[in-house]
């Protein structure tokens, strides 16, 4: 495959401008026309630990954070040693040497070496915070960052501190260029040349389901802060008002989901986003939605567990716990997303199946997915369709639970003349009150089960890569589709009969698909990442597909190059 | 919680009886109670159909069933929190949550305080009869530790928690007691709470002939004594040191009532009112905002 990309890794101590600096670097590209994919991890401490950013930058299109970098820059020794592991013949090494805080072992053959004094630079510009400025300057010089776009970008950011706080950063910028100015460079990787801008938006996928949800007319957000989580919580509470709507932060994780259950009850459209440890609090609360069918839509960002786990690392743990967590028999609507695209369009559509079916909707993200910005088309509001829950026409005796062809039964907000009702945890017939009869009991589970049966055929649950017969194929979801894709493309370019298959719509199944899938694959490979396998065993559970599991859980998100092995491997 | 701002009905209070029998036990104090809320919601004008009564689990967590009004009958414990979110989504309702000691202070205690701090505006109307009762006879958070229950056949080895000493602490804009055996009580006290603006509480004790043998109908009578006509209900420190039944009679009627004091959905109103708000923001406005 042309490689088209350039994947620049910044490394240093949380705090030192890691993330700032790559940030700058993402939004000069996309500035400059060009896609940018970034990946970052960061330590769960508030200061000091190891913290990387990745910028992946391309004129086409990017599905995933990449293989490896093409580029590494080192603010410091730690960087230096969690990554030395990774320079190979080709890849290019930025440091800061001299005067910085380490000196690397000998350079191994082939690896590009450019030393940057950026410590001793900032020191000398007694602008000692500015030091990831240098480091920008002379990345800028060495890899072709658009030196317009990347100026605009830090007159904007830094604009807004004052002309001091301007001035201070653009010198130490001006340094880090004449620095690398003064350095021949043997590599080749550069960033590609400006495009004429897209209609774009760059944006993270916490920020991106915070505005899925605005877009999808959220009246109501109830937060509890979690890891890795908060963001769109912070993203509602800043806009949210604009809109008239209300976001509170409650005691706890159940207080939360209480919350959102009672502004649901009393009409509005009402949500609330946790990780891991949150969504086992609330699955209790989640049985209460399926039992008493008032709408709740809850975001899962997963991070690595069991327990506290790896806050603040990437995991697809949470597959088991999303559909079948709790007690009794509670059927929910479970999606995922697979990029920053579908958090914002898959939160509108996780509102609307809310309303729509009257049960819980879970919206499952990731942890790489919550922090990674994306370039996506800037989102068109009108485009959007907002579908409200089934309410009642005020016409004859209002029974709340009333058997309908659909079995979704019309709601009654609360101060609608003839519409009071009860909103029970309890087995009930029609009318609410409780009935505790085997074949009451029986018909409800039937009722609360079918009603949702409808959403594999009414929302589109599958996408399938590749036509006719393959020798292999590649189930996956969640952000992993991203990684498979790529990968499925370098296979075809060595020849190999492989296809994709990417469900976003988790539970309920869509059973058939998967067997219409899997009917046209030699083998079924099924990557994700969770020790135990969870989608695998689904497959298992609920097809008579026989997957090849292939479950990885290092807290990182897969790479295309496993992808590629795994299969060669296995076919 | 306040009525103020509702439509008022005139409606005899045995109009606020739904068509659901009462299913308590005879002799138990929550029928007083419940009578005490029937006059009250009359008294205080209250329409049905803007009122959404929330409990948990627990006997008194059925007090829904028996009133005509949306309600909604919730999970154990989450009674606070559930009402919490109907009230902050339609301030326009009125908003009373009826449980138990177990329910509010047991498995619910970690949504009291918040409730209170945050002066959400409704009313919480506690049965305290010492006792969970659904459950057959457990002792519970106000339990004293003579009483033999099904869990502690030698006594309880836990010291009761004092309510209203609790909620005044949390920063209860509303706090009273009453005793089931004192239905006019009940409901006057009742009534102020649904009349309060902010977060009311009353603890209403109520004796379980079923379960909870020490805590009877004559000892309660005799634990109550109602507050001296000088009481200043605004302060706060006459207040704790009523509810800390200093000569160990249990304070009967209003310890507290601060007034002015904005609530949650205040607060929430006045940000929306400040940045402008309204629903046809235009999104693309925070679209923009991640122009690169």
């Amino acid at each position: 495959m042309t490689k088209n990309d350039l994947i620049i890794r910044v490394g240093g101590e949380g705090g030192e401008g890691v993330i700032s600096s790559g940030d700058f670097i993402a939004a000069a590209c996309a500035r400059a026309g060009l896609e940018v994919y970034t990946f970052k991890t960061f330590p769960a401490e508030i200061k000091g630990g190891y913290a990387m950013y990745q910028v992946r930058t391309s004129p086409d299109h990017i599905y995933n954070q990449g293989d490896t970098f093409d580029v590494f820059c080192a603010f410091n020794g730690e960087a230096y040693e969690m990554n030395k592991h990774l320079l190979r013949p080709g890849t290019a090494f930025v440091y800061d040497y001299p005067g910085g805080d380490f000196e690397p072992d000998a350079i191994p053959a082939g690896v590009h070496a450019y030393p940057i004094p950026m410590t001793a630079a900032a020191k000398e510009l007694k602008s000692a915070r500015s030091k990831n400025m240098v480091a920008l300057g002379a990345l800028s010089v060495l890899f072709n960052i658009s030196e317009e776009t990347l100026s605009e970008v830090l007159s904007k950011k830094f604009g807004k501190k004052g002309q001091e706080v301007l001035d201070a950063n653009l010198a130490a910028f001006a340094k880090g260029k004449s620095l690398a100015q003064g350095i021949k460079k043997t590599d080749t990787w550069r960033v590609a040349d400006p495009k004429p801008p897209k209609d774009v938006i760059v944006i993270s996928g916490n920020d991106a389901v915070g505005m899925g949800s605005l877009i999808g007319k959220l009246d109501f957000f109830s937060a509890y802060p979690i890891t890795p989580a908060t963001e769109i919580a912070k993203y509602v509470a800043t806009h949210i008002p604009k809109f008239g709507g209300t976001l509170v932060q409650a005691e706890d994780e159940i207080a939360s989901i209480s919350q959102v259950l009672g502004a649901s009850y009393a009409g509005k459209r009402s949500m609330t986003a946790t990780s891991g440890p949150g969504l086992a609090l609330m699955s209790e609360m989640l049985g209460m939605s399926a039992m008493s069918e008032v709408p709740v839509m809850v975001v899962d960002v997963q991070r690595g567990g069991p327990s506290t786990g790896l806050p603040t690392k990437h995991e697809q743990s949470d597959l088991f716990l999303a559909i079948h967590g709790g007690h009794g028999d509670a059927p929910r609507i479970v999606l995922s997303v697979e990029n920053v695209k579908d958090c914002v369009d898959m939160a509108v559509d996780a509102l609307n199946l809310a309303e729509q079916y009257q049960c819980p909707v879970l919206l499952m993200s990731d942890g790489s997915l919550a922090f990674s910005t994306q370039t996506i088309p800037a989102p068109d509001p009108s485009s959007y369709k907002i579908v409200h829950r089934k309410r009642w026409d005020g016409q004859g005796e209002y029974k709340r639970y009333v058997m309908t062809d659909d079995l979704i039964s019309p709601m009654a907000d609360p101060g609608t003349p003839g519409g009071m009702h009860v909103a029970t945890g309890l087995e009930h017939g029609e009318t609410g009150a409780p009935k505790y009869t085997a074949e009451n009991h029986e018909l409800q589970a039937r009722k609360r089960f079918g009603k949702i049966k409808t959403v594999v055929d009414q929302y589109a649950p599958v996408e399938v890569d590749g036509s006719g017969a393959a020798d292999i194929g590649i189930i996956t979801w969640g952000s992993t589709i991203g990684v498979v894709r790529e990968a499925v493309m370098r296979l075809r370019e060595e020849g190999i009969k492989v296809k994709g298959f990417y469900p976003k719509l988790m539970w309920p199944m869509p059973v058939a698909q998967y067997e219409a899938f899997a009917a046209t694959c030699k083998k079924i490979l099924v990557p994700e990442v969770n020790f135990q396998g969870q989608l695998s065993h689904f497959i298992r559970a609920e097809t008579s597909i026989k997957p090849i599991p292939y479950a990885i859980c290092g807290g990182l998100p897969f790479t295309p190059a496993q992808i590629v092995q795994k299969v060669k491997e296995v076919i | 919680m306040s009525t103020a701002a509702l439509n008022k009905v005139q409606m005899p209070f045995k109009d606020y009886k739904s068509e659901v029998p009462v299913v308590w036990c005879p002799g138990c104090g929550h029928h007083g109670i419940l009578n005490g809320l029937y006059r009250a919601l009359a008294d205080a004008g209250v329409d049905p159909t803007c009122l959404v009564n929330v409990s948990g689990i627990g006997c008194s967590s059925r007090t829904p069933y028996f009133v005509k009004s949306y309600k909604m009958h919730t999970l154990h414990g989450r009674a606070g929190a559930v009402a919490t979110g109907v009230q902050l989504a339609r301030p326009d309702l009125a908003v009373v949550v009826t449980g138990g000691d177990g329910d509010g202070f047991s498995i619910g205690g970690g949504h009291m305080p918040h409730m209170a701090r945050k002066n959400v505006n409704l009313t919480y109307i506690l049965y305290d009869n010492g006792i969970y009762g659904l459950t057959k006879g457990q002792y519970s958070p106000t339990s004293r530790p003579e009483l033999k229950a099904y869990t502690t056949p030698y006594g309880g080895p836990d010291e009761p928690m004092n309510p209203c000493l609790y909620m005044l602490t949390y920063g209860a804009t509303f706090v009273a007691q009453a005793f089931a055996g004192k239905p006019k009580i009940c409901a006057d006290l009742i009534k102020q709470a649904l009349e309060h603006k902010g977060f009311s509480y009353v603890n209403i004790f109520s004796q379980c002939p079923s379960f909870n043998k020490i805590d009877t109908i004559e000892f309660y009578r005799d634990l109550v004594e109602e507050i001296p006509a000088g009481h200043d209900v605004t302060d706060i420190g006459a207040a704790m040191a009523l509810a800390r039944r200093p000569n160990g009679k249990a304070p009967m009627g209003l310890l507290y009532k601060e007034e002015g004091k904005p609530t949650l959905d205040e607060k929430m109103a006045g940000l929306v009112q400040k940045l402008g708000g309204h629903p046809d923001y235009d999104m693309k406005k925070v679209i923009n905002l991640f122009r690169p």
